[in-house]
Formats: structure tokens, sequence, C-alpha cells
């Protein structure tokens, strides 16, 4: 039976307008509205603005605060991208691999961080690092390195890289079954075929398994990125509130404080446009540099 | 206008009820409330909301005052929006015009010049002109410290009368020998000896919130050296205030606490409540807070442990301790859809009866005037402790701060006041770039 031309827009319409629909409300509305907000003097707290043209805009290019805080994205960017891919992959690897007995018991163990709320990380993770009670502190004295103690998360120099094992510690397992998953569907007899040609471990890691999970590897990597350009907010938010001294603050946290503490809104939202541009362009520059032929063997 | 607290007759005043009738009091009782205070809106009726924030203070005192006030008007339905981030929840109820009758203006996420600002407070100065306390006196002369004004008119009361200062375990104190301070000198003396003897950094606050050491121990200090004049400058943040000598003059105390490494190493990693309970553990040996503290950390708190407060001694030696009042207000919404029930809830709450429940509920003072917590054996004692000594014009100087100072100046200097303390940055760096911060400001 031959469909005829109305009943197949009909069908059409029928499954892209309720999507359409909620992605307008749900996307596009709050996306306008935050760019509508960002050339406005609004406290956010009542229903007074005054329209100020690009007054916010030139505000963000002259405040201090705002390089540091790109900076301390990417810095979170490229740390947790290299900290959970290479660890996501070594143990993807090693429990798919290596025949480990209790490798079910691995997965669940290295998903677990996953199934917690990041607020529950943070604060578990501030007791980690506590100067006096932390774990950190007291198996540093342990093992007699007293001079390495520091007050973690209050230190300007070691505070942002103190929020980087957190985050690579909850990203972990996610991405390691992404990666599981790869590599179970590369077939056995690539790696028999191999080992008959003499491939030890490592070179079937390089010339099998990495090229042939690559896919799962630049989703990863994509992922990593927006979600720290979007989420790494809310580890900020409660393991140091930005501090000592702005030096962990990231775009998200610095526009919370500008539009909740200290009653910017608008200039908040002109923040939130910035992370929007400067998500996507990171996005489209990765999908560049990550373009690489599918291969198959 | 420096005002002496005694003056305006807090000591000795008004009826003490009995410890045990107020022990007793639980909410089948709270009908003796006899609200003569009221504006007798008989017959008064619809919906009444109440917006607070729950904090240190806890929530029992707002409980037994809103059970009485219901009480009162039977037909009137109260809502209460209460917790501690009541602020944040009610926040898109104040956006879209739509506010709670009455708020008290506390806590995070909450500012009473912003709504000031933003013309969201009713005017209240011709209720509280005609407002009288149970003895039939004008309210207005019975503040503790007075209604801030905003162009001559009044938009918020002075409800909580808080101060910030420098709390010690007195017990541990007494039987450790060490010295309770009366001046800046006896201050580092002190905590010189506390570090040799006890091995402690003796001097911890919240670096997360470096606000707490601001408002809680440089406010005094400034107002000490240089009035109330010089306070006031700082927080509007004016021309060449920051970099002046006499906050120089008092910066440099702080560097020299820094130097001498009497400050708690790990503090910029704290927030409030850790700091706290460090000094609770005597982890070290002062901290500052305001009077909420022993409420706030009662859970928490060493059976042996006895919380003794000082204004915070930063003055020179000779001179007068400072005391810079921290008021929490309550006002009404200039959008209220029952402002009649408000204005009468306002009226009932200013009385010295709940002035005196107010103490004993939280531990902290209700700015009334006239009420006297010595007798009362349900006010704790390092309550009358400190309402003796803040009453003690020979010791102590109350100075007034214009408002609060606004968020936009007050993050960035606290973020240098933490390098500071953390000995990231010197006194000169740190009044300059609160200078930049406050030049900043002022756009």
């Amino acid at each position: 039976m031959v469909q005829s031309k109305k009943q197949k827009n009909l069908f059409l319409a029928f499954c892209l307008v309720p999507t359409f629909i909620l992605f307008a409300i749900f996307t596009l509305y709050p996306l306008f509205s935050g760019l509508y907000y960002s050339f406005f003097d609004w406290s956010g707290s009542s229903s007074n603005s005054e329209f100020i043209g690009l007054d916010n805009y030139r505000r963000l290019i002259s405040d201090a605060i705002i390089p540091q805080t790109i900076w301390h994205d990417y810095f979170l960017v490229i740390t947790k991208v290299f900290g959970i891919m290479i660890l996501a992959i070594f143990f993807a690897v090693a429990l798919t691999q290596l025949k480990i007995k209790e490798a079910p018991f691995y997965r669940v163990v290295f998903f677990f961080p996953n199934i917690m709320s990041v607020v529950v990380i943070g604060i578990l993770w501030t007791f980690i690092y506590n100067p006096s009670l932390g774990l950190v502190n007291s198996g540093l004295e342990f093992i007699g390195l007293e001079s390495w103690t520091r007050p973690w998360l209050g230190d300007q120099d070691w505070a942002l890289p103190s929020l980087v094992l957190p985050s690579v510690w909850a990203g972990i397992g996610l991405f390691m079954l992404l990666l599981i998953g790869g590599i179970s569907n590369v077939s056995k007899s690539y790696y028999e075929a191999a080992e008959i040609d003499g491939a030890n471990q490592w070179q079937q890691f390089w010339k099998i398994t990495l090229p042939l999970v690559w896919p799962q590897i630049k989703i990863s990597i994509l992922y990593i990125v927006i979600t720290t350009l979007n989420g790494s907010f809310i580890i900020v938010q409660i393991m140091t509130g930005g501090g000592p001294n702005n030096s962990t603050h990231v775009m998200g946290s610095y526009l919370y404080q500008q539009a909740f503490v200290q009653y910017n809104f608008g200039y908040g939202a002109t923040i939130g446009v910035m992370i929007l541009i400067l998500s996507l362009l990171t996005v489209l520059i990765l999908q560049f540099f990550m373009k690489r032929e599918k291969v198959q063997y | 206008m420096k005002k002496d607290w005694r003056s305006t007759g807090l000591i000795l005043g008004g009826v003490v009820l009995s410890a045990g009738f107020l022990a007793a009091c639980s909410s089948d009782e709270e009908g003796n409330a006899d609200g003569e205070n009221s504006s007798g809106g008989e017959g008064m009726s619809g919906e009444l909301e109440i917006q607070y924030f729950v904090g240190g203070y806890g929530d029992s005192w707002w409980k037994e005052v809103i059970g009485d006030f219901q009480e009162e008007y039977p037909d009137l339905t109260i809502v209460e929006h209460a917790g501690p981030n009541i602020n944040e929840e009610m926040r898109s109820r104040w956006v879209s015009d739509d506010p709670p009758d009455v708020v008290y203006i506390d806590g995070a996420g909450s500012s009473e010049t912003q709504m000031i600002e933003d013309g969201q407070l009713a005017n209240m100065t011709e209720l509280v002109e005609g407002m009288e306390l149970e003895d039939g006196s004008p309210m207005l002369d019975n503040f503790i410290v007075d209604p801030d004004q905003h162009d001559g008119e009044i938009y918020s009361l002075p409800l909580v009368f808080d101060t910030w200062g420098t709390w010690y375990d007195k017990a541990w104190f007494e039987s450790e020998g060490f010295e309770v301070p009366t001046d800046f000198d006896s201050f580092m003396d002190s905590m010189g000896n506390i570090q040799e003897e006890a091995g402690i950094d003796p001097f911890v606050t919240s670096g997360q919130h470096p606000y707490y050491f601001l408002r809680g121990v440089l406010y005094p200090a400034f107002a000490a050296a240089g009035g109330e004049e010089l306070l006031a400058s700082l927080i509007k943040g004016e021309e060449g205030a920051w970099t002046s000598d006499t906050t120089l003059e008092v910066m440099k105390k702080v560097e020299q606490m820094v130097e001498a490494g009497y400050f708690d190493s790990g503090l910029g990693a704290l927030n409030h409540t850790q700091s706290q309970m460090n000094f609770l553990l005597h982890d070290n040996a002062f901290v500052p807070v305001g009077f909420w503290l022993p409420n706030e950390m009662a859970n928490d708190t060493p059976e042996d442990f006895e919380f003794g407060f000082i204004p915070s001694p930063m003055q020179d030696a000779g001179e007068n301790f400072a005391i810079v009042p921290d008021l929490r207000p309550l006002a009404i919404a200039e959008n209220a859809e029952n402002k009649e029930a408000a204005e009468a809830f306002v009226e009932f709450v200013f009385s010295r009866e709940y002035a005196e429940s107010f103490s004993e509920h939280t531990g902290a003072i209700m700015n009334v005037a006239g009420v006297d917590l010595s007798e009362n054996e349900n006010v704790p004692q390092y309550l009358k402790d400190a309402n003796e000594m803040i009453n003690d014009t020979e010791q102590v100087t109350i100075y007034q701060k214009p408002h609060p100072m606004s968020a936009d100046l007050e993050t960035p200097v606290g973020n240098e006041l933490l390098s500071l303390m953390l000995g990231d940055s010197s006194a000169e760096e740190f009044v300059e770039a609160a200078e930049a911060a406050a030049s900043q400001y002022r756009q």
C-alpha cells in the first residue's frame, strides 16, 4: 500500500511537533530569555529591571575574574579528559581482556560513584580533604610525609588541582562501561589473528582495540567536555564556593555568585551567554580535531 | 551617633515572668498570651503568609508567637513559609510580585537593602509611630537600636538585636589559666601563650565565608579606631576610606596576627560550621561569631564546654571594647494581600513578653529595651554575662553602621581579606585591593 503524501506528512508531524514543542519550552525559551535578560540591569529578586543595552557585555570584558574562571574551567576540562579517559580505558581493557574472575564486582565498584549525587560526592571529598581530620592529611602523616600535608581546599595554589581528583573519581564508571561495551563488540578473531602474527598485548591494544573503539572514545571526550563546562559548577560550589579568593571559581559558579549572591542577575545571564558560546566553540573545535576515518578490518 | 544601651533602659525594666511559667509554656497554654498590644483587628480573616528564615536561632520562638497570634485571631488562616533555604524558595514569589505578607529578613539569599531598592517593602513609618508596648509607652522610644531610615521613611523594624564578638571556652580558660583579652595587646599575648602551651593555632574563622571575620572582628576594630564615621565610609565604599591611615593601622594588626601564626593554617578550607566545630574541639581557642553560636552548635557542644563572649578585642590599650550591632528586621511586603493582618502581626510581635521569650528560645536578644534577663533562669549564662558587659559603658561602646555592606562590595573585600589571612598578601596590598573593589562598586 502506497502512503499518500498527506498521510506521510501527518505521521511526520505526529512525531515531530510534540518533540519540538517540548524542545521549545525547555530549551529554546530559557536560552532566549537568558539572552534577553543579559541586556538588563536586574537584581533577579524583584520585577524591576532596566534595559542597559550592551553594558553587561562591556563589564564582562573588563571583569578581571572572568579570564581566571575560563582558565579554571579549561584546566578542569583538560585534566578530567586525560584523567578519566586514561583510567576508564585502562579499567575497561583490564576488565575485558585480562579475564579477571572478579570482573563483575569491579564493574559495580567502579560504577558506584556514578549513582551517587554529585552533591554527596562533594561533601564526602570535603571531609577527605579536611585539614585536621581528613583522610588525605592523616594518610600523609601516617606514612611520614608531614611536610606534604596542607589545607588542600584552603590553599590558593592547591584548591583547584584538589577538585580534579573527586571529579575524575566520579566520572570513570560511566565511560568505563561505555568502553567495555565497545571492546566487547570487537571480534575475538582479530586478537587471535594478531596473536598468531606475534603481536603482544600492548600492540594489540594500540593496533586493534583503540582504533575500533575510537567512536566511543570520541563521544566520551565530547561528553566530558560538555558536562565539565556546564556542570563543574556543582563540585566547586559544594567544595570551595569558588574560593579561596576566587582561585577555584569556574564560569558557572561565578555566574551563580553574581546572579544569586550579589544580586546581578542580568550580569549572571551575560556570563551564561558566554558559557554557551564557549561550549559551542569548544565542541566544534574538538569535532574538527577528532575527525578520523572509521576503521574497519 | 553612639548609642548607650544602658540608657535605653534594657536593664531591670519590664515584668519578669516566672521561669517556671515560661518553661511550661506549651502550645496548650499559649492562650495565656493576652495580645493586649494588638491593634484590635477583631474578626480579621483571610490568609496571612509569613516568611521567616530558620538558622542558628531555630524556629521554636516563631512557632510560639504565631501560635499565640492564631489563637488571638482564629478566623485568620496563617501560612508559614520557613526553613534554612526559604529565601531562595520564595524568590520566584517576590519576582512575580506575589510576595508573602510579612517577611523576617535574615540568612543567605536575603538583602534588606536590595529589597528596599527594589521597592518590595511597605512604608512602615505610620504604623510604627502608632505602635505601643504593653505598658503603653511608644514603640519608637523602646527600640534598643532604632529602625534604619531611607529618605526619612522606615521600611523595616529591627527585630533581632545580634552582635558579633569573639567566643572562648570559659571553663577551659579558667582551668588552663589562659588570659581573657581586654585589648589588642593582651589579645596577642593571650594567643601567644595559648599557642605555646596548648600547641594549637589559637584563632579560627571561616575561610569560605570571610565576612565572618569582616563583620565579627574588623567592623568593631574599625569602629574602635575611627568611630562610626570611618565604619560608615568603609561600608559605603567611599573614596579613600579603605586606603586611609586608620584602616591600614587596623589591617596591620591583622597582619601581625598572621605573621605570628595565630590564624588556623587550614582556615581557608573551612566553612562556618567546620570552623565552629574546630573551636568546640579545642583545636582553636577563639572564634568570631554572633550570639547564635551556642544555639547553632548545641548538639555538638561538649558537656564541660562553657561559652564565654567578649566584644572582639581589637582596640588599643586603655580604650573601650567596640560593639557593632547586627540587626535582623521584620517587614511587610509592599504588595501584601492582607496588609491589615500583617500590621497586626508586626504589632503583636513587638512586646517585652516576646522579647524575653526570644532570649529563652534563642540565646540572643530581641531589639526591645527594658527587658530584664538577669533573673530569668531560662536565659543562658553567657547571654547574661554578655548582656551585663555590653551594658557597662565603662568597658564597651556601641557603634552603629548605616546599613549592611552591599554584597557587591563585601564579596571582593572578603576575598582579599582571605588572602591576607592566609599570608598570601600584605596589609598594604589588602587596602589597595579593597580600595579598587570600592571604586568598582561605586561605578
